[in-house]
């Protein structure tokens, strides 16, 4: 094993090309506006709601939601408790997840959703739907942006942008592949 | 100006008269192009099709015919970029050096060289302009729908300037044609069902006059026409332009 | 067997054609409107290339330091010199969990290196999670696109399939239904997982971390069930920072499909606590491809797909025409590094019209090292012998003007005499398959300059002695 590593490393070594330099990337600023934001994510097959403050979290998602009797979240009690520890038996039958993003991205209606809002890993992609709750002041730009202000990408992290779907049968869009079937986005 | 004419083997043997016009057209616009008897060819199916080797001689052969002109232009793109592009090869003398920037595509002559990019005239067709891909992607000549959505060029200026023209309005304004060189022979189904595709959406959208700068494509796209027996009819640019300027 | 074999096999369903030309053309025309959209994208694509050829530059180094820093992370970083090797690390990983379920999110990597198969006979049952994956695997066929995997496929042949497999209803073609029916059948192969095997879009040098992008989540739901996660990446993934993600992520999926960025961008750098994360880094080829100077640039693929979807010839010969993991322009390049015989035809299955090469958002000279690998071909003897001795003969005749005179003169007569139906029969001549040849004129354009009056002094080319 470590035979083929010395040997892809030396042979790698031999081969390069003479060292060219690494451009600075500028950070190419723009509209980082909520309005980008929403209609970015809208023609993407998300959502936006706003929320008249956290208080109202719990009275709009119960409108938003009316049937969701299975939900997961560290912003409010839920009615099923996870953390990382949770069994697949139990995360599968989660109706609605609700997480707090931390950056949102104008240009492509991505949140970035760190490991550390997740309560367990697999819950953004097991729930069935989806609900990321983003503080309107932390919408930049553009990706670069949005890179320059992680701290880092802990252990696990994602963008997330819009539901999940596929487009492999004949390329006829379809919302809801393997993922959360539908996205919503509560900007305060 | 010395200015030399070259005329590639195809133009010389099928199509005489787009020679013709192109130099007619030359002399029209103040420039007397001369026609060096001794040029073949700029080399350009032997190398594309990996024998680049056996086409040095042709490349030298083209540098020694054309190196005392200040300019050498061509009614066919590929070949002026096969010579920019790819005489690369050779050693780089000051002889092939001058030839290489002093090869040109007519029309790219004629609004680069010459600044023209207005011309009197009337041609009152509706007329759809195939883009070459050598001329527009390799010499820049038309803007690429790869980078941008304005549909713009050297020939489609040009042509827009004429009274009484409608430009077609195609599906895809700078799609291939599926000429290729000897891509027409070698992958000669899918070659011709390019063909095919580039024709209709002319027929589609309105076509009665097919042109462009590039013969060789033109060729493929007659051939094509020719044989589904379609109303097109196929001209060089070089004889609509000839034809309306007094 | 050729491309243009293949090819021909393809057109012969032209509706087929028709239709897989447009669908594409269709992702090629949502790819445009994106680009459009973004002021900045071809400074972004000449960033992408530069940050690329940098890091080709250092790759023994990045290496390195990516190796480090997934280890300092606890991930076991395995290095395989081939395909075997590959296959051989990853069985290894699945046995020592006593795993006999694995499911796969999509990787072009495990293609090349026939991972599946290989699993299958060691006794592992490997699912693809992709949708388009999974279709084909139930079909025993390769992927024909590496971003659109059943791109040849019609609802009705999905529908004939999943109606053998997962038992939809006979006739059923609606590709919501079917794509929830494959929800379904793969929820309960995600739950079941052991290991879960994932393809890598970028490896971060200064985190160890890898980020794999998708759009139907399944390589997060795959990774974050099982107990395992092994990510299978070729050595060229790597890129230097974190921040240099900002400039790959606008590029990638808007080249691939229009998108501003596909649903999920997720950056895997730690293991879950209990979990397991393996790391395997395959060189099959790329370090051979990396000493080529004229070739290396292909090294800088991010497998957007966009050259396939904006070529003309893949439009209409489909993927399988090209007989390699990669088809498309991107392909016709990697393939003869490869095995250079079997895939000698082809850089020679395009036109050179150069949209590959445009729209590649790293900017890969891909039309120009098509034309550089057929000189090597043609200096290896694999270009066919009829086609490599008429190209000796037609260098000889033009690189001298009097017996070309006489070539083109003859060919111009040959033409006005001989009939139609001589010069045009099929076998005689590939141009008239769909062709008229041009009509031969009375006169060569030189034969009438000789009549016309001279203009006044012409320089006195230099001839040679
Ligand atoms: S070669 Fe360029 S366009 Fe083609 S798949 Fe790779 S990155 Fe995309």
């Amino acid at each position: 094993m470590s035979a083929s590593r010395d040997r892809i490393l030396a042979a790698a070594q031999a081969n390069k090309p003479d060292e060219l330099p690494l451009p600075e990337v500028p950070l190419f600023g723009g509209d980082a506006t909520a309005e980008r934001f929403a209609s970015v994510l809208a023609g993407i097959g998300g959502t936006v709601v706003w929320l008249e403050g956290l208080g109202s979290l719990v009275p709009t998602l119960q409108q938003l939601f009316p049937e969701a009797r299975n939900t997961a979240s560290p912003l409010f009690r839920g009615t099923v408790p996870v953390d990382a520890q949770t069994s697949t038996g139990i995360l599968a039958e989660i109706d609605l997840a609700v997480l707090p993003g931390e950056i949102g991205v104008a240009e492509n209606g991505a949140v970035w959703l760190p490991e550390a809002n997740m309560l367990h890993r697999a819950l953004p992609t097991i729930t069935q739907h989806l609900a990321l709750v983003l503080d309107h002041r932390r919408i930049v730009a553009t990706m670069h942006q949005a890179y320059a202000q992680l701290p880092g990408t802990g252990g696990y992290g994602k963008f997330v942008a819009g539901p999940s779907k596929t487009a492999d049968i004949e390329q006829s869009l379809v919302i809801g592949a393997h993922g959360a079937r539908s996205l919503v986005v509560l900007l305060y | 100006m010395k200015v030399a004419l070259f005329v590639p083997c195809y133009i010389d043997q099928f199509y005489p008269q787009v020679g013709i016009a192109t130099l007619q057209l030359l002399e029209k616009l103040g420039v007397t192009a001369h026609f060096p008897a001794q040029q073949t060819c700029c080399g350009q199916p032997l190398a594309n099709s990996g024998c680049e080797r056996d086409a040095l001689p042709i490349y030298q052969h083209f540098v020694q015919t054309f190196q005392d002109y200040d300019y050498v232009v061509a009614p066919s793109g590929s070949c002026v970029y096969h010579v920019r592009k790819h005489f690369d090869k050779l050693d780089q003398t000051a002889a092939v050096q001058h030839v290489r920037g002093a090869a040109y595509d007519l029309i790219d002559f004629i609004s680069t060289v010459l600044k023209v990019d207005t011309l009197p005239g009337a041609f009152p067709h509706k007329v759809g302009l195939h883009l070459s891909c050598h001329g527009q992607r390799g010499l820049h000549q038309a803007n690429e729908s790869e980078m941008t959505p304005v549909r713009d060029g050297q020939l489609r200026r040009l042509l827009a300037s004429l009274d009484g023209i409608e430009l077609t309005h195609l599906n895809r304004n700078d799609e291939c044609c599926g000429f290729g060189g000897t891509f027409c022979v070698s992958e000669a189904g899918i070659s011709a069902r390019m063909g095919q595709d580039r024709v209709a959406d002319h027929v589609l959208n309105g076509t009665q006059v097919l042109t462009g700068s590039d013969m060789s494509c033109l060729m493929h796209l007659e051939g094509i026409v020719r044989r589904a027996k379609m109303p097109i009819r196929v001209m060089h640019a070089a004889e609509i332009l000839n034809g309306v300027v007094a | 067997m050729n491309h243009a074999i293949r090819a021909d096999k393809f057109l012969l369903d032209a509706d087929r054609t028709t239709w897989h030309d447009e669908t594409l053309w269709f992702v090629r025309e949502k790819r445009d409107k994106a680009v459009y959209g973004v002021p900045e994208f071809q400074e972004l694509r000449e960033l992408a290339s530069q940050i690329k050829n940098h890091t080709l530059s250092r790759l023994d180094l990045y290496l390195q330091e990516f190796e480090a820093a997934a280890q300092a992370n606890g991930v076991h970083v395995h290095w395989a010199a081939d395909a075997a090797e590959h296959n051989a690390i990853i069985l290894d990983i699945i046995r020592q969990q006593g795993a006999t379920r694995v499911v796969k999110s999509k990787s072009m990597l495990t293609e090349e290196c026939h991972l599946n198969p290989y699993l299958i006979q060691h006794g592992i049952e490997v699912v693809d999670t992709d949708l388009g994956e999974r279709i084909i695997q139930f079909r025993d066929e390769a992927p024909s696109h590496i971003v659109l995997p059943a791109i040849h496929l019609k609802k009705e042949d999905v529908g004939d399939t999943f109606h053998t497999h997962l038992g939809t209803t006979k006739g059923e073609s609606d590709p919501q239904r079917l794509t929830e029916a494959a929800r379904q059948h793969l929820r309960a192969k995600f739950l079941a997982g052991q290991v879960a095997i994932s393809g890598v879009n970028f490896a971060i040098a200064e985190t160890g971390g890898v980020v794999v992008c998708t759009n139907e989540g399944n390589a997060d739901l795959g990774v974050n069930l099982a107990q395992v996660h092994i990510a299978a990446m070729g050595i060229e993934k790597i890129i230097p920072r974190l921040t240099d993600l900002g400039v790959f992520t606008r590029l990638l999926a808007r080249s691939a499909t229009g998108q501003p960025v596909t649903t999920y961008t997720s950056h895997f750098t730690k293991p879950a606590p209990g979990k397991e994360m393996h790391i395997v880094i395959v060189d099959n080829g790329r370090t051979q491809q990396l000493g080529r100077p004229d070739f290396r640039a292909s090294l800088k693929c991010i497998r957007c797909g966009a050259c396939m979807n904006t070529c003309p010839v893949y439009r209409r010969s489909g993927g399988h025409s090209y007989d390699f993991t990669v088809p498309g322009p991107i392909g016709a390049i990697l393939s003869p590094n490869i095995d250079m015989k079997k895939h000698a035809s082809l850089p020679f299955a395009s036109t050179l019209c150069g949209s590959c090469t445009d729209v590649c958002p790293v900017k890969i000279d891909i039309h120009t090292q098509l034309y550089k690998w057929r000189q090597v071909l043609g200096e290896a003897n694999e270009i066919p012998a009829s086609k490599k001795w008429g190209m000796k003969f037609m260098g000889r005749v033009l690189a001298s003007t009097r017996v070309y005179g006489l070539g083109g003169q003859f060919a111009r007569r040959a033409l006005r005499l001989l009939p139609h139906g001589l010069t045009h029969a099929t076998s005689f001549n590939a141009w008239a398959v769909a062709r008229e040849l041009p009509a031969p004129p009375k006169q060569s354009f030189r034969e009438w300059y000789a009549k016309q009056p001279q203009p006044a002094p012409q320089p006195q080319p230099k001839l040679p002695a």
